[in-house]
């Protein structure tokens, strides 16, 4: 910029001329910290939330697969072999389910073949078995607070 | 049947009356009007009924026979007989599948199939009536086994179409199964020898096909041919080279072959394929249209044209066409006026 103005009277201005720039940088500044700590910690409540839900739901197919093998135990001709099959490749999946990886891709993957090959061997065996899992956050609230 | 050179019409033989809403859906009996066999028609209804509809052989009409009710507490949405005609399935809004087994001439429930989340769509048996597939509005499709003693054994839970899944259909031949969706695409599943069921195809507009709701598809007598129709109010035709199709030689996929377009106004709700080569559809505009392939060979015609269409065919919309099994002779047609129609194909 060629002003003509000297440099000195520049600097004495400088500052009151940026003035509403140097407050919106740092009200950002200051902003962008604190929501770094409240999302962290917004982060962490639906992470435990969401690893909740996932563990209880592998925790009630667990049950059901360790269940269905007590009962092959006792009497190894109660299911069908297709049955059988689905029940050990539920086995198979629990056991993969990456746990302690929540980033591992095949997580859903894996989550949405146990629950349809739990619905097969349902209908197959014609029962109705359902989890409706831990009190929902309406419910979880009013005992809380 | 010699197509060419001739006008033709479609002549009302008669009017079904007896259900109380509308009908959703009609299926004639395998085996029956042909060799001195009367034939028998079922037609499913939104009053929670199934309808047995036999021809009598003194008077040529058909009577009601038998009325399948007190199973379904919803909607029966689509009825499909085994190959054998020995039993019936019934797919409704109640979330379940009804078996029917025919003995004289009662009908006794004989299983019910409990699995899908709320409504179901479509019931199909394969050809040789092993396998049974439903799907609906849980946007699942599933696969039951057929076991001696009434007895049905879920194959496999196929996730895959991302809504509604409107119509699940086998192939005439082959263990290959077709589903079509409100998520504007079909699906083609397979068996990969193991028992487990998986989806090799899927037919998007990327390839050619529907834009919007697909409702309905049929085969070809032949089986290399599909036709599917949809709410974007136009038929697409699909082909496969057929020596392919056997199982153990790998899967061959579908191609668009071409699309007929610019014959309906309204959404075309169902499709039925002639063994005799003659595509039937019925729409929402209350009309029916058949069609037939073009023999011309001329490179710039269509590769099938509009043989005639039936305006005022119902008052309401037509959700159901069928052809009978004895071949071009007879079109039943069902629809939202609560009224089952019998056709005849007549030259004049």
């Amino acid at each position: 910029m060629d002003s003509p103005e000297p440099s000195s009277i520049e600097d004495i201005f400088d500052s009151t001329l940026n003035l509403e720039e140097t407050h919106l940088k740092e009200g950002y500044k200051e902003g962008y910290a604190d929501g770094l700590v409240s999302g962290k910690e917004e982060g962490r409540q639906v992470g435990l939330k969401t690893g909740f839900e996932v563990g209880e739901e592998l925790g009630f197919y667990r049950g059901c697969v360790d269940m269905w093998n007590s009962a092959i135990g006792v009497d190894p001709t109660c299911f069908s072999s297709r049955v059988m099959r689905t029940i050990k490749q539920m086995d198979d999946l629990l056991r993969k389910y990456p746990i302690e990886d929540p980033e591992d891709e095949s997580v859903s993957e894996i989550m949405d073949s146990l629950r349809l090959k739990f619905r097969a061997i349902c209908a197959t065996l014609n029962v109705k078995l359902e989890y409706n899992g831990y009190p929902k956050v309406s419910d979880a609230e009013k005992n809380e607070f | 049947m010699s197509l060419e050179g001739e006008s033709f019409e479609l002549r009302e033989i008669q009017r079904l009356e007896g259900h109380t809403d509308r009908v959703w859906s009609v299926a004639w009996k395998p085996s029956t009007g042909v060799d001195g066999v009367p034939a028998v028609l079922a037609s499913c209804s939104g009053d929670k009924t199934v309808r047995i509809w036999e021809k009598s052989p003194s008077t040529g009409s058909f009577q009601c026979k038998a009325v399948l009710d007190e199973t379904h507490t919803r909607t029966v949405r689509s009825c499909a007989w085994s190959p054998s005609g020995k039993n019936i399935a019934t797919a409704s809004f109640d979330a379940t599948t009804a078996i029917w087994e025919n003995v004289g001439d009662e009908y006794e429930c004989v299983s019910t199939l409990e699995g899908h989340e709320n409504e179901v769509k479509s019931v199909s048996w394969n050809a040789s009536g092993s396998l049974l597939a439903t799907c609906g509005r849980d946007k699942s499709v599933w696969i039951w086994e057929v076991l001696p003693g009434n007895e049905f054994e879920c194959v496999s839970v196929l996730q895959g179409h991302t809504q509604d899944v409107k119509m699940v259909q086998w192939h005439p031949h082959v263990d290959i199964l077709f589903s079509c969706s409100y998520d504007n695409s079909i699906k083609v599943w397979l068996e990969d020898g193991d028992d487990d069921w998986h989806c090799v195809q899927t037919l998007t507009e990327a390839n050619n096909g529907h834009t919007s709701t697909v409702w309905a598809l049929s085969f070809n007598a032949s089986g290399d041919k599909m036709v599917t129709c949809s709410d974007d109010l136009s038929l697409k035709i699909w082909g496969v080279d057929v020596m392919n199709t056997k199982s153990g030689e790998g899967y061959a996929p579908w191609k668009h072959i071409c699309s007929i377009s610019g014959y309906h106004d309204r959404t075309i709700f169902s499709v039925d394929w002639s063994s005799e080569g003659i595509i039937a559809t019925g729409a929402a505009d209350d009309a029916i249209r058949l069609f037939v392939e073009n023999k011309d060979n001329l490179v710039d015609e269509p590769m099938y044209k509009l043989l005639l269409k039936k305006d005022k065919a119902h008052e309401m919309d037509v959700n159901s066409v069928q052809w009978s099994p004895e071949g071009d002779k007879l079109l039943a047609s069902a629809s939202d006026d609560g009224t089952i129609k019998i056709w005849e194909l007549v030259s004049v």
